[in-house]
Formats: structure tokens, C-alpha cells, sequence
């Protein structure tokens, strides 16, 4: 499908009308899932779609529209409707506050897209699943999840000069496994190529999590030290991303790092970037403004560096975008970071970070986590699929699922080590036009964090 | 499918956002043995239909052997249909929104002290063609339109948010832009931006064991996460298990679980007015049903699909397969989960017959466990109800509970004159992710002994 996404963009913009300024953002996917269930195929989706989004400027203001038709009216439809939203906006508002569209950069390239993965064989996911369930099948346990891969092509074009397009793959894997009790175990995979996931592998991990022998252990509401596998650890740092990174909450004074930059807001062990090259990571060149990405420091030995912008929470910060627009003109929700990549430290495994805790909790992963107060970075999340009682530097037996709600930020701040194995973890939710993301995590160890209450 | 959205918003007296959008395809599900498999393509022409078709026969075919049920029978639908709409949102030009949205935007900022104004409405127009093997063949129709305001004011305390009609997107019906010509956005303005700044200085909710009464939207909220989704039968199956979970409630507990106390009677009904749960034909070609889930407090039915209905031996699907889209699969989703209204009078009675305990209103947060049994949700505001009298305003409110125990304190539910339809437009689920748009009707409702404050 190469160059689709960028045809479409340039053909978008030479239709649309100029405005104070006029970008178009393209977008092609082909991609395959397979879903399991108690160790049998349930859905199979195969999708082939793509399509335009035309912003245009006029007088500060950003009209927006978009298709997924090719043809040449459709496409000078689709400007002409996004040039009368500006058009109606300017004539209803005065002068906006946008600053108008930034200049063409040159985005760096990247090692993001493989071949292998793009030509989406059933077979090879076929295979998967096979593998999945024979794995599940030796340990007395069910297995459940999801394989996928996807070829997926972005491209901006602009009357400010941006031109610029990229083709990236990703493959993602998780099993859930449920032994006949109900016990669970989970295990996932998430890499540009599909011949980088391990389904036998992954398979066995979350069957050995759901066999582990005994009672589970009921534990009341409290604080407890607790060590975090990857899983966890991104899911934490997915909910500062919208609480605390999120420039625009930043900037409207609501965010968690109002009035908090330059200072320690976590332990001095934790350094964490948005990193969109990084080795392991899901590759990005360039935002849907067409802004360049690079590295930026969010937290650097425990202190607060940055938040990400786009042009228009940029303009409200007085600051310049970081590249992190997930829609031109700005996303009213606010820009995230997309490429996390926290440092890992020097503690072997799970078990050497375990070796410390007297009493505590091992949590595999975390789910359904949501912001209770975005200024607190004040979160909650149940634990799933894993999770275990530490006993004197052991890890025990099961314990009963956990309901945590704290401060993310607080949890940050009480860890005391870190695993040296950082890993690119994905929860695989792909709304939307498939946008693959995922962060590099290590597992770690914090001194108390809260839990409310028993989960399930 | 051809759906057509747009979007329109005004922050501090600025457009925030204006987005108008359009896309159409074909989805292709076809059944192999046991096996789905499901192809959709942007081509919306005879050959771009029979590729797709080919895409799906061959994911179908190079999955493992599968063991699905028979698919429950259902005569071929066959029709057309368009839901409720007096005034095509569309055709009401972008002055007219922005005006509308302006004046509220300027009403709520009429208050001083606010960090961030917030008016927005938004439209939704889905377009269906509708055929199959066994010969159904229909076209659908359905109009969706809604608006809301959100006001942020903050101190050295924190900040705090008032929405109304509801947040997440305010009041959304399957209407047309009456609908958001009625709500008076405004009018009401004023009184959210007061509630907001009164916030900032208003004592936090107490903590323990209260007498609560919801209503509205964290009401239709508690409807949904913890009952909606508990009886959706893939999830009961463990057909959703690796990604939304599963259920406390197991296949064969029809008539034998209680849910919650005598009071609570609750229906799925896919033809409530407005409902954005309501249609004539899902999208496996069933028609819609209103069906008993909740009866006196002992469970009833299930949400289903043509396959899952038949795994467990019931005669006919429930009707709840909806796809978000030309390119995703329907799954079961729900149609208006409503809570039956009982005979508590008005909300004012309600209040009155209740010595002490707390008024919750408009959604913060949620958060449930993957069985859908422990959760927690917060709010915006709540009021403390004192000797049958509302009180002071209370800023950060939030409880717990555990499902059938949370629906077992139910002892009061308003009557019919207080029933309201409240929307829920951000349902996730499904992979690839799926976002559903449903409502849940009810009237205020007393529970006894909640935990409080646990956030």
C-alpha cells in the first residue's frame, strides 16, 4: 500500500481552500486480529480502510473534516467543509487562538515498518493460536486473548510547507489463561515485527501464572509494598499521561504538574522520557501536525522536566509543540505522550525486587485504571490476572484481586528499586483508525502504595 | 454503513473545535464450520463487497476448528426504518450552533472565578444496509444529537468540574437538534458556574456507611457498568474474557440469582423513545425486543446474540448485536438497560422521606473489576440530606460497593413522572476497540448503607 496515505494527503490539499493556512493528515491501514476464547477462535476482523482529515486555518480558528471516499469531489467536499467551519468560526468568535500551523520539518526516519508483518498471513496467526492452546492445553488451563498485526501508513501535508509520510507494522499478542477454578494468568507481546513475538512462550508465562497452586489470599484495604511487573507499571504511566504530561491541562493550571516542574516529584531512581525512536519502542517520525518528534525528558532523576504540547497548547503555554499533536489543531482532551520509555535499574527480576518485602503484594497487571482527580494524579485501577502475596522476600501463593487507588505520582515517589529488564508493553487497544502504542517499562518495587478494597 | 458526525465546540469564548466527518464502507461476516471471520473494505461497490468476501472466507478458514453453536432462527429481516427526527442536525447551518454554544459559554463565564468554559453539541447520523444469506435485506436510519456544558474552577484546594446536563458529552438522545433546543443550555448556565466555584470552598463528602440517593446519569451509570454489562451473554460465556472480562453471573442463574432487592425490575429495551439503544433491526438482522433482565430482584434475562442465545437454549437472540462502523464486527452490546421506576413519588418526596444521607450528582470517574462486581465511581457534587432537607453542597464525592450487595440496599425508586432516559456515549469494548452509544433509563433511587469516600 505504499504511498496511499500520502496521495491522498496531497491531493487533499490541493483541493482544499486555502485559508490562513490548510493541512491535510492521510491515513491507510490494512490489518488482521484473531480473538480466542477458552481455547477456541471466536472473531476474526480484517480490515483495509483509509482516509483524509483537512484542517483549515482562519483568523485563529481550526475547521476540520474528514473522509475516507478517494474520489476528486469527495475530496474538494471534504475541504470545502472543513474551510466553512473555519470561515464560521472566525465570523462567530473574532480572532481564535490558534497560531496557525507550523512549518515543514524534517522528521528523522526510522526502523518501524517490516515487511514480514505486512503481509498479514492468516496462517501465521492461525499458528499462533494453535500454539496458544496446545501451551494452555498441557497446564489444565483455557486459553483466551487476542493476535494481531497491522501495515499502517501516515502522511501530513500543508500550505506551510510539512510533507512528510511514514509506513510502520506492529504485531501484538496477549493470552489470558483461566485455569478451571478461575484462577487467571496474563501475558503479552508487543513488537514492529511479528516474528519477534514468542505465542508459545507468552502462552506458557500466563498458564504458569493461572496454575499457581494454593488459596488465594485475601489481604484487607491498606497500604502495601507491592511489586510491579511491566504491565502495571505501564498502565500507571499511560494515567499520568493524561493527568500529569497532558500540556494542555498543564496549562490551564489543572494538570499534576502545575506549578511542579523543576521539582522532585518522584524517586531520584526514576528517569523517564518520551522517546519515539528508542530501540524497542513503536517508532513515530512525526505528529499529525507534521511536527517533528525527538526525544524529551518528562522526569529526570525523580525531578519533573516537561509535558507534551501540541501547536495549540503550545500557544496557551507560551511554549513551542513537542510533536505530540494527535489531531491538527489540537486534540480537546489534550496531548499525551506516545513513546514512554522509563530507565530500568539494576535489581534482576521479579524475585530479587520481591527479596526486600516483609508483607506485600505482586501485581502482574492493572486494569481499568481511571483518573479520579487529574490535579492529585489521583488514580484507580483494579489488579488482574496475576496477582500474589510476597512473604518474607518470597512471593508466596495467589492473592485475591486488589482495588488501588492512589496518587500516581505518590506511587512513583516510593519506589525503592528497579528491574534492569525494561520491556515494550501494549494494552493492544486499538480505537479508531489503528494507532499501535505501547511504553518501555521495567518491573519495580514501591514502599506502600493504597488499596481500597478487594476487586472481584 | 454510512455515517456522517460532527462536532462542535466552544471553550472561553473561542471555537475549540469544529469537525465534520464522513465515512462509508461494507463489512462482510461470513460463518466457516464454527469459525467468524469478518473483512470491511472502503470500497463500497460489488467488487470491492466480494473482495471483502474473500478476505473473510480465508481468515475463516485458516483459524484452528471451532465448535460454535447453531445460530438461534429469526425470520429474515426485511424493511426500512428511520428513527425519530424532527430537525436533521445537519441541515441547521454552523451559525446557529455557534450561537447557541456562545450564549451558553457566555453565560457560564458570566460567573466569576472559572479556570476553563466548556459548550459543546455534537450530531451523529448512521446509515445502514442490511443483507444475508437467509434473505434478509433492510435499510436503517438513525439520527443521534446531544450538547453540554463542563466549568472548571480551581484554587489552592484543587479543582473542580461541573457538567450538565451530564458529562462525557452532556445529554445525547436519537433525535434531532430539537433535542438540544429543548435543554436550555443557557438558561442553565449560570447555576453550574456558581455550583462549580461553590465547590472550591464546600466541605469534602464524609467518609462511611450513608444512605445515598443517584439519579440521572451516575445513576444510569451504575446501571450500566454494574448490570448491563454483568448480563451481556459473550461476556458470560467467557467469549470476552481476555479483553473486557468476564461475569459474576453465570449462564445458568435465570430465575435462581438475586440481583438486588424486590424493588429493582430492570429491561433492556431496544424501543425506548430517544434511546440511544433503541432501533428496529440490530445488526445480525434481529429485531429490536424490550426483555425482562431484572425481575423483583431475581435475574431474568440476558443481553445475546444469535449465536449465544442459542449456546445457552434459548429460542430467539435478544437482538443486541451492534458494530461501531463499516469496520468492526457487531458484538453484543446493550440496548437501553433501564431501571423500572417504583412508586417513591417525586424526587422531592423521595428526599423528604430520608432523615440523613447524601444526593450524588453527575459523574467523575468509574472504575469496576473485569467480573463486574467490585466498584467505584466518583462524582461532581453531591448535597447532604439532613431531617428530609437537602443541605450543604459536598465537593468530592465518591462510593463503593459490591454488586448484588449495592443492589440489595435498594429501597425507594422514584415513579414514573420522574423517569428520565440519561446517555452513555463512550462504551469500550471489543478488539478492534468498538465505542457503543447507548441510554439508561430510571428514576431517583435510595440505597441504604454505602461506603463512602473512598477516593
Amino acid at each position: 500500500m505504499s504511498g496511499i496515505a500520502r496521495e491522498l494527503a496531497e491531493r487533499a490539499l490541493e483541493a482544499a481552500p486555502p485559508g490562513d493556512g490548510a493541512l491535510a493528515r492521510a491515513e491507510s491501514e490494512r490489518s488482521l486480529m484473531l480473538r480466542f476464547a477458552r481455547s477456541q477462535p471466536t472473531q476474526a476482523t480484517s480490515v483495509e480502510d483509509a482516509g483524509v482529515e483537512v484542517a483549515v486555518v482562519r483568523d485563529g480558528h481550526v475547521g476540520r473534516a474528514s473522509t475516507n471516499a478517494e474520489d476528486d469531489e469527495a475530496l474538494a467536499a471534504c475541504g470545502r467543509r472543513a474551510a466553512e467551519a473555519a470561515e464560521a468560526a472566525a465570523r462567530a468568535g473574532g480572532p481564535g487562538p490558534y497560531p496557525g500551523l507550523p512549518a515543514g520539518s524534517s522528521p528523522r526516519g526510522h526502523e518501524g515498518h517490516d515487511p514480514e508483518t505486512a503481509r498479514l498471513d492468516p496462517v501465521l496467526g492461525g499458528a499462533a493460536l494453535e500454539a496458544a492452546f496446545s501451551a494452555a492445553a498441557e497446564r489444565g488451563v483455557e486459553a483466551h486473548g487476542t493476535w494481531t498485526v497491522g501495515e499502517v501508513e501516515h502522511a501530513v501535508a500543508s500550505s506551510t510547507g510539512v510533507s512528510s509520510a511514514e509506513r510502520v507494522t506492529d504485531a501484538f499478542m496477549k493470552v489470558v489463561c483461566i485455569a478451571p477454578r478461575g484462577r487467571s494468568g496474563y501475558a503479552s507481546g508487543v513488537a514492529v515485527a511479528v516474528g519477534d513475538l514468542d505465542p508459545p512462550g507468552l502462552a506458557a508465562r500466563a498458564a504458569e501464572l493461572a496454575a499457581a497452586p494454593g488459596e488465594p489470599a485475601e489481604l484487607e484495604a491498606g497500604k502495601y509494598p507491592v511489586v510491579f511487573e511491566p504491565a502495571a507499571v505501564g498502565e500507571l504511566l499511560e494515567l499520568l499521561g493524561h493527568c500529569a504530561f497532558n500540556g494542555l491541562l498543564h496549562a490551564e493550571g489543572q494538570g499534576a504538574l502545575a506549578g511542579r516542574l523543576g521539582t522532585r516529584v518522584a524517586a531520584a531512581a526514576i528517569n523517564l522520557s518520551d522517546s519515539p525512536r528508542y530501540g524497542s519502542t513503536l517508532p513515530r517520525s512525526f505528529d499529525a501536525e507534521g511536527v517533528a518528534k525527538a526525544p524529551l525528558p518528562l522526569i529526570q532523576d525523580g525531578v519533573a522536566h516537561s509535558v507534551v504540547h501540541d501547536t495549540a497548547s503550545a500557544a496557551l503555554a507560551g511554549g513551542r509543540s513537542t510533536g505530540h499533536a494527535s489531531a491538527p489543531g489540537g486534540d480537546p482532551f489534550g496531548p499525551t505522550p506516545s513513546n514512554m520509555v522509563m530507565v530500568g535499574g539494576g535489581a534482576t527480576g521479579a524475585a530479587a525486587l520481591a527479596r526486600p518485602v516483609e508483607r506485600g503484594l505482586y501485581v502482574t497487571r492493572l486494569w481499568y485504571g481511571n483518573i479520579v482527580r487529574a490535579d492529585e494524579a489521583l488514580v484507580t485501577a483494579v489488579t488482574r490476572d496475576g496477582t500474589f502475596l510476597i512473604e518474607d522476600g518470597e512471593i508466596t501463593g495467589p492473592a485475591t484481586d486488589m482495588r488501588l487507588t492512589d496518587g500516581a505520582l505518590s506511587i512513583l515517589a516510593s519506589v525503592q528499586a528497579l528491574g534492569s529488564r525494561a520491556e515494550l508493553v501494549s494494552d493492544g487497544e486499538l480505537y479508531g483508525r489503528r494507532y499501535a502504542r505501547g511504553s518501555v517499562c521495567p518491573p519495580l518495587r514501591c514502599a506502600a502504595v493504597r488499596f481500597t478494597g478487594a476487586a472481584g | 454503513m454510512r455515517t456522517r458526525h460532527e462536532r462542535v465546540a466552544v471553550r472561553d469564548g473561542a471555537v475549540e473545535a469544529l469537525d465534520r466527518g464522513e465515512d462509508e464502507g461494507v463489512g462482510v461476516r461470513v460463518r466457516v464450520g464454527g469459525a467468524w471471520g469478518f473483512a470491511a473494505t472502503r470500497q463500497a461497490t460489488p467488487s470491492g463487497a466480494e473482495e471483502a468476501l474473500h478476505r473473510a472466507l480465508n481468515v475463516a478458514r485458516t483459524q484452528p476448528a471451532s465448535t460454535g453453536a447453531e445460530l438461534a432462527h429469526e425470520p429474515p429481516a426485511r424493511g426500512e426504518h428511520a428513527g425519530p427526527c424532527l430537525e436533521d442536525p445537519f441541515a441547521v447551518s454552523l451559525e446557529d450552533k455557534l450561537a447557541l454554544l456562545g450564549a451558553a459559554d457566555g453565560a457560564l463565564r458570566s460567573q466569576p472565578g472559572l479556570a476553563v468554559a466548556r459548550a459543546e453539541l455534537s450530531a451523529l447520523e448512521v446509515q445502514t444496509q442490511f443483507a444475508s444469506t437467509e434473505g434478509a435485506l433492510y435499510s436503517q436510519r438513525l439520527t443521534e444529537c446531544g450538547a453540554g456544558l463542563m466549568a472548571t474552577a480551581f484554587d489552592a484546594g484543587g479543582a473542580q468540574v461541573r457538567s450538565w446536563p451530564a458529562s462525557h458529552g452532556g445529554s445525547v438522545a436519537q433525535a434531532g437538534f430539537e433535542h438540544v433546543r429543548g435543554l436550555d443550555l443557557a438558561g442553565t448556565a449560570p447555576r453550574v458556574a456558581e455550583e462549580v466555584v461553590a465547590l472550591l470552598t464546600a466541605p469534602d463528602c464524609p467518609a462511611g456507611p450513608t444512605t445515598l440517593i443517584l439519579a440521572g446519569e451516575q445513576l444510569g451509570l451504575q446501571l450500566h457498568e454494574s448490570v448491563g454489562h454483568a448480563v451481556e451473554l459473550d461476556r458470560v460465556l467467557g467469549r470476552e474474557a481476555s479483553y473486557a472480562g468476564t461475569s459474576f453471573v453465570a449462564a445458568d442463574e435465570i430465575g435462581a440469582l438475586r440481583y438486588g432487592s424486590p424493588l429493582m425490575n430492570v429491561t433492556a429495551d431496544a424501543t425506548s423513545a430517544g434511546g440511544l439503544g433503541s432501533f428496529l433491526w440490530d445488526d445480525e438482522g434481529v429485531e429490536g425486543q424490550a426483555l425482562p433482565i431484572v425481575r423483583e430482584g431475581v435475574l431474568r434475562g440476558f443481553l445475546s446474540s444469535r449465536e449465544t442465545a442459542s449456546e445457552i437454549g434459548l429460542t430467539r437472540s435478544g437482538g443486541c448485536m451492534r458494530a461501531d462502523g463499516f469496520a468492526r464486527q457487531p458484538l453484543v452490546r446493550m440496548t437501553n438497560v433501564n431501571l423500572e421506576p417504583g412508586e417513591a413519588g417525586t424526587l422531592e418526596d423521595l428526599i423528604a422521606d430520608t432523615p440523613n444521607g447524601v444526593l450524588l450528582d453527575t459523574n467523575r470517574s468509574w472504575s469496576i473489576d473485569s467480573r463486574r462486581l467490585q466498584f467505584q465511581f466518583g462524582a461532581e457534587a453531591a448535597w447532604e440530606i439532613r431531617d428530609g432537607r437537602l443541605g450543604r453542597l459536598l465537593r468530592n464525592p465518591s462510593y463503593a460497593g459490591v454488586t448484588p450487595q449495592f443492589w440489595g440496599s435498594l429501597d425507594a425508586v422514584c415513579s414514573a413522572p420522574e423517569w428520565r432516559l440519561a446517555s452513555v456515549v463512550n462504551c469500550g469494548k471489543g478488539e478492534p476497540g468498538q465505542l457503543a452509544r447507548v441510554s439508561h433509563g430510571s428514576a431517583p433511587a435510595r440505597f441504604r448503607a454505602v461506603e463512602m469516600g473512598v477516593a
